[in-house]
């Protein structure tokens, strides 16, 4: 069965009015595909509510277009192109390696050698290998020889091998970096080889050249028509390209690499005679944030490294006394490289569209469907230029979110997903096909093919779960795009104008992005943010601004662009590290919790110092995916400074028992106040869904010491949501929805506020919101010294 | 460890009775739990299920437990419309393939019949001392996690 043979992308999230932006399309099978401009108002195809909106709008793409299969060629390595010096007779190869999964299962999808440091295609040149028993192996053109002694995973090994074509005799050797009492000795391999033949086949670290191809799905790998095949799963360090077969002290010197202008004063290592035979040395500690591998050698034969692969990764060397790579540059030698890590699909563009000037900013894709019943939407977003601003309302769109969940497997890749969601997860069309095309790539929720964490997420591939119509394992609903889509419907209900911006356009532009707004409303679930975003929210409500946070588990991952891509575009590859705390489908290793991309330490903004709570005045306290509940009303609701939201429903009332998400409004993750973790002391809280939740409502790990019973649903007292409002200087404010299935219970009754009093709540607070001018004052008794821990319950206020 | 209630056992055809009024309740919830909805479809109010019957309770945290490869899972087939019950392979690369033939015109009917076939597959000693095997030193133990 196939699963989705329509598949495609957009250049980018966001487009200006006046811009281009450019359409790739996978058709493979089909000959044509129609593809039209639709507005994409409610992606959500559950019976109980209004259903998938979409409006189809007029454009010059609109129209018929030839389909052709488009692939992308995953895995990361490093290359750099034929040159001369490569063409060796005698060589000397080494390098350290960690290998992740040095013998796969005969079925995996890559299964077979991995290559390490290559000039091989074809029986054709010399190599250093991982053999399909997950053996050393040294390759010279069509011979081989192995030390037949497996690789111990996830253990550093010293790996070389030295070849002189006078004598034809050819050595490897495995040197395990740890030895067990009971390991056997693994003795160096000889034999009589051939001397290398060659071709214009690149230098390939991590991966070998598999074929050189015209086909057109050749075009999108790197180098152009060359397919790299063999991609190694495991770190790589210091490898070294020498031009005679060096002695086994020799190649111990060379560990040391090049050190190159060596005096009495500076430098140690390799002496003048030995240093002329290095054609290449790599050292992958050199531009740790780049995407080059530098040789230090003679010839600076500077490797691409194509596919985003983990840097900042400690090497052999590590010695655990400093963490962060900044300080110990050379400890960090090493590059984490995977089979399924994708940086660019480099498709050719398909459709390319320059956007009216004036356009209206709002929610649309490119619907691509086939004569044959194929269907896949490209959804993009209108963002206004900074200063042409169409509406004093702007929508947040959480993009670093969208690519964190892009493309993520948990339901395939993790049995023990469903511990997390008390059900037998259900896998859509687009689980479908990804358990499949893992070419694709994951998310940051993914560990890799390998079972490393996963913790860079490109926007430059098809993204399958930004999609409409796709419900998440994690809920049976909508997650992420598909579930802010219920937040755009029941704005165009209501008949709101607003703009819709993003993440990145916040995180590049700063407080200009936001300033010209009178409110700022998030999506349900802005969970991943940049520093640059998180100051330019606090800025823009410090100076009056008003931000309603309609989710949970908002501003919880550090995260950070990478600069080497910038070329290609805002925001294209984002970057995480799941560090010591936080739920974590994975979890860094030691030493490897600072970003590669920008050398800040990753993890949780709470242990950064900047509490989740501190943003918009709630932060995650428990999560659980079986089924939501619904919210009361508390006393302090009728505390002028906030009885206005809360405006036709009554005090009894039940608010949000209904929704598109688990059924009810407070549900999957959930926020509370907390001023001893950020929240501002004199945030009140409007209503709560304390109390209410199931057994598979845990409160985060962040929040306990122990491990412990009483933490669920049924149990604790922090396993709740709080709807919560603080005022901010300047006549700002934040409101807190505290709860992901928030926005599911918008489209109840088509979002009529009369039917539907999570419609009723958020109306009030936007229409208070949105008007020009300062929020009104509070009144002056609620001026007083307030403590964090310190405060005055009521039983105490009775014993005055 | 609890045993597995075998068939035939007065535990396990009540497991299964509470199993199956849970579901039945939860139809048209956008979500799923085994608690039984006090009207049906509505979370508002609920009961019963894994709150009150101790060994349901347990025995499908050891069902959802298990390492992916052969588990059982939910396919949708058709947009709201069909869904399927398949198996995961448990190699990366390598599809669910589907593991009956029947199609389902609701989401939470295959819960139910996933939970019958687990009952059947899963031997009453699962996770007893004498399944030990040197796997559990590797992380290949009978606990999947995420």
């Amino acid at each position: 069965m196939a699963w989705m043979r329509l598949t495609g992308y957009a250049d980018k999230f966001g487009v200006h009015p006046g811009d281009k932006i450019k359409f790739y399309v996978n058709c493979d099978g089909p000959k044509q595909y129609d593809a039209k401009l639709v507005k994409m108002i409610h992606g959500d195809t559950n019976p109980r509510g209004p259903g998938l909106i979409e409006k189809p709008i007029k454009s010059s793409i609109n129209g018929k277009y030839k389909g052709r299969k488009q692939v992308i060629h995953s895995g990361s390595y490093g290359v750099v192109e034929d040159k001369s010096q490569f063409h060796l007779k005698s060589f000397t190869l080494q390098c350290w390696v960690w290998p992740t999964a040095p013998k796969t299962h005969p079925k995996y999808w890559k299964h077979g050698a991995q290559g390490l440091v290559t000039k091989w295609h074809n029986n054709k040149g010399y190599g250093l290998f991982i053999n399909e028993d997950g053996c050393a192996e040294l390759r010279i053109n069509g011979k081989k020889i192995t030390t037949s002694a497996p690789l111990r995973d996830h253990a550093w090994h010293f790996l070389a091998a030295s070849y002189d074509a006078k004598t034809g005799k050819a050595t490897l050797y495995h040197e395990p970096q740890i030895v067990y009492a009971l390991d056997p000795e693994v003795k160096p391999a000889t034999g009589k080889m051939p001397a290398p033949r060659h071709d214009s086949s690149p230098v390939v670290l991590a991966g070998y050249t598999g074929s050189h191809s015209k086909a057109a799905t050749a075009a999108s790998s790197v180098p152009a028509g060359i397919i790299i095949s063999g991609q190694y799963n495991g770190k790589l360090d210091s490898p070294r390209i020498c031009n005679r077969a060096l002695s086994r002290a020799e190649i111990e010197t060379m560990k040391l690499g090049a050190q190159r202008g060596m005096t009495e004063r500076r430098n140690a290592g390799p002496t003048g005679a030995l240093s002329k035979t290095i054609v290449a040395a790599w050292d992958f500690s050199d531009g740790i944030d780049t995407i080059v591998g530098r040789d230090q050698g003679p010839y600076r034969f500077d490797a691409q490294i194509v596919g985003c692969p983990t840097r900042a990764m400690t090497g052999h060397n590590f010695s655990g006394h400093n963490f962060d790579w900044k300080h110990a540059p050379k400890e960090y030698g090493a590059i984490h490289f995977h089979d399924d890590d994708v940086d660019d699909a480099r498709w050719d563009i398909d459709i390319e569209w320059e956007v009216p000037k004036g356009f209206e900013s709002d929610s649309y894709c490119v619907k691509l469907t086939t004569k044959e019943g194929d269907e896949d939407y490209i959804p993009f977003f209108v963002v206004p230029h900074v200063g042409e601003e169409q509406a004093k309302i702007a929508v947040m769109i959480p993009t670093i979110s969208y690519m964190a969940y892009a493309n993520e497997h948990l339901a395939n890749n993790a049995g023990g997903a469903e511990l997390l969601v008390y059900r037998v997860p259900i896998m859509q069309q687009q689980n479908m096909f990804l358990s499949e095309h893992r070419e694709y790539g994951g998310s940051i929720y993914d560990t890799h093919t390998d079972g490393s964490g996963l913790c860079l997420s490109s926007r430059l591939r098809p993204i399958l779960s930004v999609r409409p119509k796709y419900d998440h394992f994690l809920m049976q609903a909508p997650w992420q795009y598909p579930a802010d889509l219920h937040l755009i419907y029941w704005l165009n209900q209501l008949g709101y104008k607003y703009d819709i911006i993003t993440d990145e356009d916040v995180n590049y532009d700063g407080l200009a992005r936001l300033e010209n707004y009178n409110v700022v409303i998030t999506g349900s679930h802005p969970e991943h943010n940049t520093g640059p975003q998180l100051d330019a929210l606090h800025d823009y409500t410090e100076q009056g601004g008003r931000l309603m946070y309609m989710g949970a588990d908002g501003f919880y991952w550090v995260h950070s662009y990478h600069p080497s891509y910038e070329d290609r575009g805002r925001g294209v590859i984002t970057e995480m590290r799941r560090c010591e705390s936080g739920i974590r489908p994975w979890r860094a290793d030691p030493g490897e919790y600072y970003h590669q991309s920008s050398g800040e330490l990753g993890g949780m903004w709470r242990y950064r110092g900047r509490y989740l709570h501190s943003v918009a005045g709630t932060g995650m306290s428990s999560e659980g995916f079986d089924i939501s509940s619904y919210y009361s009303r508390t006393e302090e609701s009728n505390d002028p400074r906030l009885a206005w939201a809360f405006k036709g429903i009554k005090q009894n009332e039940k608010i949000g028992n209904f929704g598109l998400v688990g059924g009810g409004a407070a549900g999957t993750e959930l926020d509370i106040v907390d001023t001893m973790l950020g929240s501002p002391p004199h945030t009140l809280i409007g209503a709560t869904s304390a109390g209410r939740h199931t057994e598979a409502y845990l409160l985060v790990m962040e929040d306990y010491g122990f491990s412990q019973q009483g933490i669920d649903g049924t149990q604790h007292p922090r396993v709740r949501s709080d709807i919560a409002f603080h005022e901010t200087p300047n006549g700002g404010g934040c409101f807190a929805f505290s709860s992901i299935a928030f926005c599911g219970s918008l489209p109840w009754n088509n979002g009529n506020p009369k039917k539907n009093n999570i419609s009723q709540l958020v109306k009030n607070v936007l229409d208070r919101f949105a008007k020009d001018g300062p929020l009104p004052d509070a009144p002056k008794s609620a001026f007083k010294h307030r403590g964090r821990a310190d405060y005055d319950p009521p039983m105490n206020k009775k014993r005055k | 460890m609890i045993r597995i209630a075998p068939k035939g056992s007065p535990e396990r055809d009540q497991m299964i009775k509470e199993h199956k009024a849970c579901i039945d309740s939860m139809k048209g919830v956008p979500g799923c739990t085994i608690l039984r909805c006090k009207t049906p479809g509505d979370t508002t109010d609920v009961s019963g299920g894994i709150h009150e019957y101790f060994e349901l309770n347990r025995t499908l945290v050891r069902m959802r437990a298990q390492p992916a490869t052969n588990k059982l899972v939910v396919i949708c087939t058709k947009v709201e419309k069909e869904w399927r019950i398949g198996r995961l392979s448990g190699i990366r690369g390598v599809p669910p393939v589907f593991a009956t033939r029947k199609a389902y015109d609701n989401e939470q009917d295959p819960q139910h019949d996933i939970f019958l076939m687990r009952l059947d597959e899963l031997p009453e000693s699962d996770g007893y001392p004498e399944h030990f095997h040197q796997g559990w030193k590797r992380r290949n133990d009978m606990w999947a996690t995420t």
